[in-house]
């Protein structure tokens, strides 16, 4: 069996930004394997578990039941998913085939039978293992920190949170493990459609409902350029199966033919639903208004898992990818301006919770840069170590929320290391922060720097840039990830309690339907925060989130132990995995420090590039933490002043105000497209009702009574009054008109 | 005994239609739940011993009653596997239909009742004909009773949406009538004057014997009848006005079957007998379809009343179907049929949602409703699901046709490698494909407003402290309704919801029921699409200057 396998191997001719002499990767071919059925396990138990929670809400279960079948069958699945990466052996990818899905055949005015082939099976290589590994494994912790953070709500919402959860583990589940692209897809959406419930979970809150609205609408943009990639990979290649594509790919790359218009299409569309699922430019504004959701939401499915689908897409279809010579060189820059943008909008946020959503659109453009220039392994390692620092960080504001009354206001907590109960916080939130500031030896170091090193060991003009540009996001990562810390957790110990809104998920729930009927409701669950703010005591985490806290600390420092491994001369684990899979590139890019003797960052006077890169992005990152240090912890109203400074002049006074704003990205979609659209399905409304039933439909069924009338009406001085009319019909739809624009939509 | 079943489909309704015309008042809803009921199950018989499931034939194929001798008129009933299967969702939908009906009619109920067991016999007809004649007889008959179910029983414009639904249809179903009648003339006189009206015989000796601009002509004319039906931009505008006056289950069988009677039209009619026709004008076709998707997606956008944004997504989704069947390869086709019978389903149910909603509230303005998660969760998990399935979330039934129909367009491309010729193409599909975001927009935007936010109800309506006490309108009499979703509510929507989440998953055995259909179906496309994309016509370049002078003398063929 392994025998044929390795004589079918598919042989993949990757393109020439990766160097000269680039030569053949092999995909091996896929086997069968039906031993391996068990797998299905990780699709199944998430399943059952949110049926079992729709059953709970159903019958309204008022307890903790829900979370608690979550967090079992989560942790089954991380188990059942560990179990299949230590027996399933390394060859060749395995397809275990569970049942028929999209199948049919025709052979219209032909006499082949063509097949339409889509079953729901499974492609397990290492990639798809290192993938799940991190999803089943943080979803559990996640899910275990949630069952204490949402206690609020039990018999309330909880059924519907715990269920929403399962319904993502699911479809990230068949997003990655899915074995071709249209269980991708269904996988894709149905993250979306998890995404969108959990966003809009506190459905009270009509900015929760324009977020999760506004989520699903962008990630649909994106949608449809997978759905046009994966009809063009149909026409291409016959199949949308990985197998059959990476061996239809041997049969016909080579790069040196050029590919028809069709096929060098493949990766644009493809990159378009990646953008949109990983919140890049120019679909990357959902993302931080997705932390309307419950944190731990935003912890998992925002930060470290369904957001890095479309890094999952692109490395899975790589291949693809590196047909088009110019697909690549896209994903770099857009990924490379994304991290520059989104990192300066993080440093003009208050709020602790989007500093971390910016931060993560950020991260994600790292990664897209790394697979832009061509580590595979780089990007897929940042992605595995920002899971856990990001979902680290995310926790520690969702602890820090739960215990200050929902308060996320960086400008109203300070001290709080000092404050009892806050110790693991603090001290967890600091690790989290080293890492995401790539601190040296951390992480997020050693993988944030095997992107940017090999952006200048590529040599190519455009890369080196893009480096220099990832270099300078680093210094502002650093320096914005540090103001959070040291105005939270440093500093004289001082606080204001939030407005009870956020933080306990419900309290707020009543507020708007006015006060005349609210108090009687049962869901006015009365805690701590509503005691008057005198007495009012922030309250530390309990076992759940200060276990989960530590673990996901844990594992956040363990995940430079692949980078250690690299360093003392064995295989880094991360890579391994990854060159093992379609993601895998023609030459450890290690090979390439050596040849560039002369690279862009030679006057540190380090010949080997990698060297180089850590010494620079240690020394920016220290630098942004120093810069940090001194306007959020030693002299805090200097950092109101530099900003009032800038502010008064009026040539810098726009680069704060765009930076607080968002760069105004909101209102030039608004402009753009939300304003014309609506007024379009205004004229077109009044057309269809005016124009084509009024005028012609029933103008057309008047013609007959008409014709007999025509030649009455003449004397009867009825003219005048059409034309008043006339006028006054038009003076309304100007005046219409007028009205739409000043309301929007 | 399949050919029992299959008159036991047609001869029941009728029955209990007369039977129920008959029954005291009170029991009129019992007598016709009951009757739906046994024909359902009749029709899952007839599924059950179905032949043409694999090889896309017709069954049963006896000869039938021949009616009119002298005009060759059969009552031949039989379908292939899509009509069986917008059988199976007919009778499906029809018990839910009249359960869903039960405390929204109060008066005249016997008469209602009578009417949907009569619509439901014209629709089965319609799915069962193998006679021009029937099929046109039954195809027009179902405007009858859904006239009267819109004229009492609708909302407070119900006539002039009743008068323009009969007379709008009616006037597009002359002008099919005509080109049925005109390709039996010709057949006529090809044959020597011995008439026939068998639909295989009309198609086949259509689609050889007449000349290419003859088949463009017959194609408009059949087109002009069923593009009303199905509706296609822009004869569209008595749907809106239709479902927004209808009575619930008037709407959910019109969206549900009704408007597939125009899809199956042009399938089972149109596309066998005047490919030439089709091929022709597959572009002009194709793009009134993605107007259609695109202009109605828009106009979705800025309703205020929810049942009437629901009618308008039914003319953007058919526009999607459409367009799978003009796309003329299997993939788009298959997707167009499974397209049918899902936004049946989907629709249905979000019909069946918002009229529950009608029944407590008396109204589905969105501006004055709103948040209702808050007080009915088991409604808002059903509405929300339905919403999923319309927009084409994928696990449920939506999903899968949307899908093929837009890859069916994408493909259709005059030099496609993948061998499916076909004369749209990928900019067809990418801005059809633009309804899929649309879909979006609108669906959710209906889901923000109802479902989700702070609770919104009418003035006047009480707040829920206990829902006996009465309600201050006194115009309308409490429904006795609970404030969430009664045993039977929720008993109509669960098998919806579970037939959509048991196709999402589970659509193969459809899909290779419908392929061998479609395959037959479209067998003559492949060359004449080469054809058309070779030569930019399939008229010739002298009579397509003025069809007209040709149609003069129709039978100058031969």
């Amino acid at each position: 069996m392994i025998e044929l396998a390795s004589l079918s191997t598919a042989a993949l001719h990757l393109p020439a930004i990766l160097g000269e002499g680039a030569h053949a990767v092999t995909i091996p071919s896929a086997i069968a394997s039906p031993e391996f059925a068990w797998a299905g396990l990780i699709l199944l138990l998430p399943a059952i578990s949110a049926a079992l929670c729709g059953l709970c809400a159903a019958f309204g279960v008022k307890s903790k039941l829900p979370g608690a079948i979550t967090a079992i069958s989560l942790i089954a699945a991380f188990a059942t998913t560990l179990s299949l990466y230590l027996k399933m052996p390394a060859d060749a990818p395995r397809v275990v085939h569970l049942f028929d899905w999209i199948d049919f055949s025709w052979k219209t005015g032909g006499a082949t039978w063509t097949q339409f082939l889509a079953p729901f099976s499974l492609y397990i290589d290492s990639l798809t293992l290192l993938w799940m590994l991190f999803v089943t494994g943080l979803g559990s912790l996640i899910a275990i920190y949630a069952t204490e953070y949402m206690e609020a709500d039990t018999g309330k919402g909880y059924a519907r949170f715990f269920g929403s959860v399962s319904i993502f583990l699911f479809a990230m589940g068949s997003l990655v493990m899915g074995g071709n692209l249209i269980l991708l897809y269904l996988g894709w959406e149905g993250v979306g459609l998890a995404s969108y419930l959990l966003i809009g979970y506190y459905y009270n809150r009509p900015s929760a409902v324009a977020a999760a609205k506004k989520a699903f609408i962008m990630n649909r943009i994106g949608d449809l350029g997978l759905a046009l990639g994966v009809f063009l990979i149909w026409i291409n290649y016959g199949t949308l199966e990985y197998d059959g594509i990476f061996k239809a790919l041997a049969h016909t790359a080579d790069p040196a033919s050029g590919a028809s218009w069709s096929a060098a299409m493949i990766p644009y569309c493809l990159m378009l639903g990646a953008f949109g699922k990983s919140a890049q430019i120019p679909l990357f504004v959902w993302l931080p208004d997705a932390m309307e959701g419950p944190t731990p939401v935003s912890a998992l499915i925002h930060a470290a898992t369904m957001v890095t689908a479309g890094l999952y897409l692109i490395a899975r279809t790589y291949p693809l990818f590196a047909l088009e010579p110019h697909a690549l060189t896209v994903v770099a820059i857009v990924g490379c301006s994304t991290a520059f943008v989104a990192a300066t909008i993080g440093m003009a946020q208050y709020d602790i919770k989007r500093v971390m959503a910016y931060s993560t659109v950020s991260q994600l453009g790292y990664m897209f840069l790394g697979l832009g220039v061509g580590t595979t392994f780089g990007a897929v390692y940042h992605v595995f170590t920002h899971a856990f620092f990001k979902a680290l960080l995310f926790l520690c504001c969702g602890a820090i929320m739960h215990g200050m009354a929902g308060q996320l206001d960086l400008r109203k907590m300070s001290g709080l290391r000092n404050v009892k109960g806050f110790g693991v916080i603090s001290w967890t939130f600091l690790i989290g922060c080293l890492c995401l500031a790539g601190f040296p030896f951390t992480a997020g170091f050693f993988s944030k720097d095997s992107i940017i090193a090999q952006a200048f060991a590529s040599g190519n003009p455009t890369f080196v840039t893009l480096g220099w540009l990832a270099l300078l996001t680093a210094f502002l990562t650093a320096y914005y990830t540090f103001r959070v810390w040291f105005r939270v957790c440093g500093g004289p110990t001082k606080y204001e309690p939030g407005d009870e809104m956020h933080g306990h998920d419900d309290h707020g729930h009543d507020h708007g339907n006015g006060h005349g009927h609210g108090h009687g409701h049962d869901d006015h669950g009365h805690g701590h925060a509503a005691h008057g703010n005198h007495e009012w005591h922030p309250h530390g985490p309990r076992l759940a989130i200060n276990g989960v806290l530590l673990v996901i600390c844990l594992g956040a420092v363990l995940a430079a132990v692949p980078a250690y491994m690299a360093m003392r001369g064995e295989a880094n684990w991360v890579e391994t995995m990854v060159q093992h899979s379609s993601a895998a590139l023609p030459s450890a890019e290690h090979g390439h420090g050596g040849e560039h003797a002369h690279h862009a960052l030679s006057f540190t006077g380090i010949e080997d590039v990698h060297k180089a890169t850590s010494v620079v992005a240690s020394t920016v990152g220290i630098l942004g933490i120093l810069i940090a240090a001194y306007f959020h912890l030693l002299n805090r109203s200097a950092a109101d002043k530099l900003r009032q400074a800038l502010l008064s002049n009026s040539l810098t006074r726009w680069l704060p105000l765009a930076m607080e704003n968002k760069w105004y990205v909101d209102e030039v979609y608004h402009v753009v497209f939300r304003f014309p659209a609506s007024v379009l399905g205004h004229v077109f409304h009044f057309i269809d009702k005016h124009v084509i039933d009024g005028f012609v439909v029933n103008g057309g069924a008047r013609v007959p009574l008409e014709v007999g009338r025509l030649f009455q009406p003449l004397y009867n001085g009825a003219l005048q009054g059409y034309a008043a009319t006339m006028a006054g019909g038009i003076a309304l739809i100007a005046a219409w008109v007028f009205w739409i624009w000043l309301h929007g939509s | 005994m399949l050919s029992t079943l299959t008159s036991l489909l047609l001869i029941l309704p009728l029955l209990a239609a007369g039977l129920v015309a008959l029954s005291p008042e009170r029991l009129s809803k019992w007598i016709a739940t009951a009757a739906t009921l046994v024909i359902f199950a009749v029709s899952i018989a007839f599924a059950w011993s179905f032949t043409g499931w694999t090889d896309g034939s017709i069954a049963p194929r006896e000869l039938g009653l021949s009616i009119m001798p002298s005009l060759g008129v059969n009552l031949s009933l039989g379908a292939d596997a899509v009509g069986a299967m917008l059988i199976l969702l007919t009778t499906f939908l029809m018990p839910l239909a009249m359960i869903g009906s039960f405390t929204a009619v109060k008066e005249r109920e016997r008469e209602y009742y009578a009417w949907f067991l009569l619509l439901q016999a014209a629709m089965l007809g319609v799915f069962l004909a193998r006679d021009a004649i029937v099929f046109y007889t039954a195809y027009e008959f179902t405007l009858v009773p859904m006239y009267f179910l819109i004229a009492i029983y609708g909302g407070a414009e119900r006539r002039a949406a009743s008068i323009k639904f009969f007379l709008y249809t009616f006037f597009g179903s002359v002008l099919t009538l005509s080109g049925v009648i005109y390709i039996a003339a010709q057949n006529a006189a090809a044959a020597g004057s011995a008439w026939s009206f068998d639909l295989a015989t009309l198609a086949d000796f259509a689609s050889t014997k007449l000349s290419p601009t003859q088949q463009y002509w017959v194609f408009i004319l059949l087109m002009s009848g069923f593009a009303v039906k199905v509706p296609l931009f822009p004869v569209h505008t008595w749907l809106p006005l239709a479902h927004d006056q209808a009575p619930t289950a008037g709407s959910v069988i019109l969206a549900g079957t009704l408007l597939k009677l125009g899809t199956y039209g042009i399938y089972r009619i149109a596309l066998p007998a005047a490919p030439v026709g089709v091929v022709e004008l597959n572009q002009f076709f194709a793009i009134l379809c993605i107007i259609g998707i695109v202009y109605t997606a828009l106009i979705c956008w800025v309703q205020h009343d929810a049942k009437k944004l629901i009618a308008y997504s039914s003319v953007s989704h058919l526009g999607f179907c459409m367009l799978g069947l003009f796309s003329l390869n299997s993939i788009g086709a298959t997707g167009s049929v499974m397209y049918m019978i899902n936004h049946g389903l989907s629709t249905g149910a979000l019909f069946l949602c918002i009229g529950m909603i009608y029944e407590r509230y008396h109204t589905k303005d969105m501006d004055q409703l709103g948040g209702l998660f808050k007080r009915m969760p088991v409604w808002s998990f059903f509405m929300v699901f339905f919403t999923l399935a319309s927009l084409g979330l994928p696990g449920l039934n939506g999903f899968i046709g949307e899908f093929l129909c837009l890859m069916g367009c994408f493909t259709a491309e005059p030099h496609s490698v993948s061998g499916y010729p076909g004369v749209l193409g990928p900019w067809y599909a990418l801005v059809a494909g633009s309804g899929l975001v649309l879909a979006a927009m609108y669906l959710l935007i209906m889901l923000g407003k109802l479902v989700w936010g702070p609770l919104k109800e009418p003035h006047g309506h009480d707040h829920g402290h206990g829902h006996g006490h009465g309600h201050d309108h006194a115009a309308h009499s409490d429904s006795g309704l609970p404030t969430d979703l009664s045993a039977r509510e929720v008993g109509i929507l669960v098998p919806l919801a579970v037939v959509c989440l048991a196709i999402g998953f589970f659509p193969k055995p459809m899909l290779t029921a419908i392929a061998p259909s479609v395959d037959q179906t479209l067998a003559k496309y492949p060359k004449l699409v080469e054809q058309y994309a070779h030569d930019g016509s399939l008229i010739k370049p002298t009579t397509a200057k003025d069809p007209r002078v040709a149609m003069a003398q129709p039978s100058s063929d031969k």
